[in-house]
């Protein structure tokens, strides 16, 4: 798969300030008098450590702090997000943050009751609710649209790189080798737009269809509906 | 002694003995007898179960099993239906077809879970297999209605279709028009999830009519509850039925057509479908409720009242589907009206909201668990519970062999002591000796995965999340479940140690799931050195886990035992650790 090579041409926002993992949803700490008076405790643990044999270091219990210590803010590389913390609000937001795949409700399913909930609720509760948005997606040269969750993503560069994935699936790949595309939308007004420019929540409360376009290194992009 | 009475039965006795053994374990168990069963059992296995569609490649099983003519195939990990393994991750069935194309001609049945099915996987089965039966795609994608008009067109003697949650993408409602007007040897249509355009109701209505076998038929969403009536007083014979959206303008000449039409089906024992209900029309169905097995309302948005108006008419109920909109009220009506239950699922009608919509609590559960003995089997999602429930519950169904519990908002802590959970679901696995599949929610430490090890030992699927303190929680799963076959984790603090220590373990499970844990890239690509059997594979869209410390967490882990190596669809975002050339030195 590494063979083809597509680019998506985006104009990149400046990144969103990645949301630090929030280390205090753990209760590990508060929990060791448990282990104690457990009657499996010291039998467990003395056959754990011996089954560690050649694979361990030490035999506590795992410092919390390697889990909540990367990637940081530090990390240089922009590029790439932690997903830890899986948030489509503003930082302004008050409301809290919707873990992935959480509540383990088929998307389907959560189709439907949100369909539901959309006529009851007032209009204006925006983004929070988790509520799918499906998009058609398009690939020029490709016959068969996708249907995406916008909800699934949380960045255009995580978008891009999930369309990349699944479009170079299909076998007519082939004659894209290196080729460059370009990502478009149709948003509310019906205008077809170059994806990019505007932030990512706004963006996925506009879209309503994307397409991708295969850039003629001589002429612009044709932006436009088939 | 064994060997001489073993060799003096001719071939085909045995093959015939063989063909009253269906079960796979059990056939299993025979081919390793000796090596002469193991081949008179090979070339007479009918039904091949490939539960993880990596673990072994379609020619290995095509060379084993010459002669098949079913096959059940599994994809993407089970926490896929959640969308926690992203698009393009694997699961292509493509290649199996074409292998079974041209060496196995005569394939009658397809059954395929989580799997990737294009256009033209559909068109390569309509046109290599002659006697094509059977075709059931469950929870599957990547497929249109055209590939659909190719099975129509092509596929004379099919008898089921069934596409159970799938993503279709619906291109045209006529491809049913693809099925000749010859054709008439079907007997279980499923189209439930396809997409909100149309289907041709004429096709449908004509499909229906000369199609007299046919004993299951589920409609989707776009089918008008009017047109209805016209469809089933063409299958008078239906056993299993699914609506159209369940909505109509409150007309009686409407309303007695449909309870008409609905009377005149004497053999039907399932229901489904309710989208969109109107209460009104609800009374159309009691005439049929009292022979009803299976009934599912987990898409019909009504109340307490009418569910409760509903399910007191279905005394023969055994499976129930139903949003949270019961309350515990309906199901202690439940409880008392339907005392051969045995499946329950509970769903939530308000899954992202903060505070409940609904009354329904941990005393649902409890009522139904006392007034239902045979209650083998629950899913149910509520927003409290404690831990005397839950002993009470165990206590009461000692029966289960699945209980699966979500609170929604993880990690609450039981709701009148503010103790975490460790001891409710002690007693469930402790009280239910037979139980197979677990799920965990909830405020949990370490403590409940000693009692997991310690007690559930038919475990075979475990599902775990925002749970445990330490290493010690998966090591105990891992030391002591020794039926577990399945275990997937995610948000857990579960590293590498406990891992490690238990890596013989996976050999002998057909997948490990780790998402959100602390499993470090530099144990993964330990674990792949030592454990050649098996594939691990790391799912991380941040980038090449090498580009970051050996030390940090990877995103997602998905573990699986096979025989066939490494898979070569990979996409950019699976790692495993072949690519790792450190590796390559020991």
């Amino acid at each position: 798969m590494s063979d083809v090579e597509l680019q998506l041409c985006l104009a990149l926002p400046t990144p969103d300030i990645t949301k630090g993992f929030n280390s205090n949803n753990y209760h590990g700490l508060g929990f060791d008098h448990l282990k104690q008076t457990s009657c499996f405790g010291d039998r467990k643990k003395r056959d754990f450590e011996q089954a560690l044999g050649n694979f361990s270091d030490e035999c506590n219990a795992m410092p919390l702090l390697l889990w909540s210590g990367q990637p940081n803010e530090e990390d240089d590389n922009h590029k790439y997000r932690n997903k830890r913390t899986f948030t489509i609000d503003d930082m302004n937001d008050a409301e809290e943050d919707k873990v992935v795949g959480w509540p383990p409700i088929k998307s389907w399913r959560k189709r439907t009751c949100h369909h539901h909930h959309h006529h009851e609720r007032a209009a204006g509760n925006g983004n929070g609710n988790g509520r799918s948005i499906y998009v058609k997606v398009k690939m020029e040269g490709v016959a068969i649209a996708r249907k995406i969750d916008m909800r699934h993503y949380h960045s255009y560069q995580h978008l891009t790189n999930s369309l990349i994935s699944i479009f170079t699936k299909n076998k007519k790949c082939d004659e894209h080798y290196n080729a460059r595309y370009t990502l478009t939308y149709q948003d509310k007004e019906g205008d077809w737009l170059v994806a990019g420019d505007i932030p990512w929540n706004d963006f996925i409360t506009t879209v309503q269809r994307l397409k991708i376009l295969r850039l003629n290194l001589q002429t612009q992009p044709q932006t436009g509906p088939e | 002694m064994h060997k001489k009475m073993a060799f003096s039965f001719p071939d085909e006795v045995l093959e015939h003995v063989f063909s009253f053994i269906q079960s796979d374990k059990d056939r299993n168990s025979v081919s390793l007898v000796c090596k002469s069963w193991y081949e008179i059992e090979r070339w007479c296995r009918r039904k091949v179960f490939v539960g993880n569609c990596y673990a072994v490649s379609p020619r290995m099983v095509i060379k084993r099993f010459p002669e098949f003519r079913s096959i059940e195939l599994k994809g993407k990990p089970h926490f896929a239906d959640f969308n926690l393994v992203p698009d393009g991750w694997g699961g292509y069935v493509f290649p199996w077809i074409v292998e079974m194309a041209g060496a196995v001609p005569w394939l009658e049945e397809i059954k395929l879970k989580r799997m990737v099915v294009t256009d033209e996987s559909l068109e390569l089965i309509a046109k290599s297999f002659k006697n094509f039966k059977v075709l059931i795609l469950s929870s599957c994608e990547g497929f249109s209605t055209d590939g659909l008009a190719a099975i129509a067109a092509s596929c004379k003697n099919l008898k089921e279709l069934d596409l159970r949650d799938c993503e279709v993408d619906d291109l045209s409602g006529h491809w049913l028009s693809h099925f000749p007007d010859t054709y008439t040897s079907l007997v279980a249509l499923n189209i439930s999830c396809l997409g909100s355009d149309e289907v041709s109701l004429s096709a449908l209505e004509r499909l229906v009519g000369r199609c007299t076998s046919l004993k299951t038929l589920r409609l989707n969403r776009a089918v008008p509850l009017d047109k209805v009536a016209n469809i089933l007083r063409r299958a008078p014979q239906l056993v299993e039925f699914g609506t159209g959206t369940y909505a109509a303008e409150l007309r009686p000449d409407v309303y007695s057509d449909f309870a008409g039409a609905f009377s005149s089906c004497k053999e039907l024992k399932s229901l489904s479908g309710f989208w969109d209900v109107v209460p009104d029309y609800l009374p159309a169905i009691y005439p049929v409720c009292s022979k009803l097995t299976s009934l599912n309302l987990s898409y019909a948005t009504i109340q307490s009242p009418e569910l409760i108006k509903l399910v007191s008419h279905c005394p023969n109920l055994q499976r129930l589907l139903v949003l949270d909109y019961i309350e515990d009220s309906g199901l202690e009506a439940l409880a008392s009206s339907c005392k051969d239950l045995q499946e329950l699922r509970v769903f939530p009608s308000d899954p992202f909201g903060v505070e409940p919509n609904v009354s329904l609590t941990e005393q649902g559960l409890v009522a139904v668990s006392s007034g239902c003995p045979k209650l083998q089997s629950v899913l149910y999602f509520c927003r409290r519970m404690s831990n005397e429930a839950l002993v009470t519950v165990a206590k009461n169904c000692p029966n289960f062999t699945r209980f699966r519990l979500c609170i929604i908002e993880p990690r609450t802590a039981d709701y009148l002591t503010l103790e975490p959970l460790d001891v409710g679901f002690g007693a469930i696995v402790q009280y239910c000796k037979d139980l197979q599949r677990l799920s965990l929610s909830g405020l949990l430490t370490d403590r409940v995965f000693e009692y997991i090890g310690t007690y559930a030992k038919k475990l075979e699927m475990l599902s775990v999340a925002f749970a445990g303190d330490s290493d010690l929680g998966l090591h105990h799963v891992l030391s002591g479940c020794e039926s577990l076959r399945k275990l997937e984790i995610r948000d857990c603090p579960f590293g590498d140690k406990a891992l490690l220590a238990n890596a013989a373990k996976l050999e002998t499970m057909r997948s490990l799931w780790m998402s959100s844990c602390a499993v470090s890239f530099g144990a993964c690509k330990l674990l792949a050195q030592k454990m050649p059997r098996l594939n691990v594979e790391v799912i991380d869209e941040r980038g090449p886990p090498d580009s970051r410390p050996e030390s940090c967490s990877v995103d997602k882990l998905y573990i699986y035992r096979t025989v066939a190596g490494s898979r070569f669809d990979m996409p950019p975002f699976v790692w495993t650790m072949e690519d790792d050339p450190s590796l390559q030195l020991s």
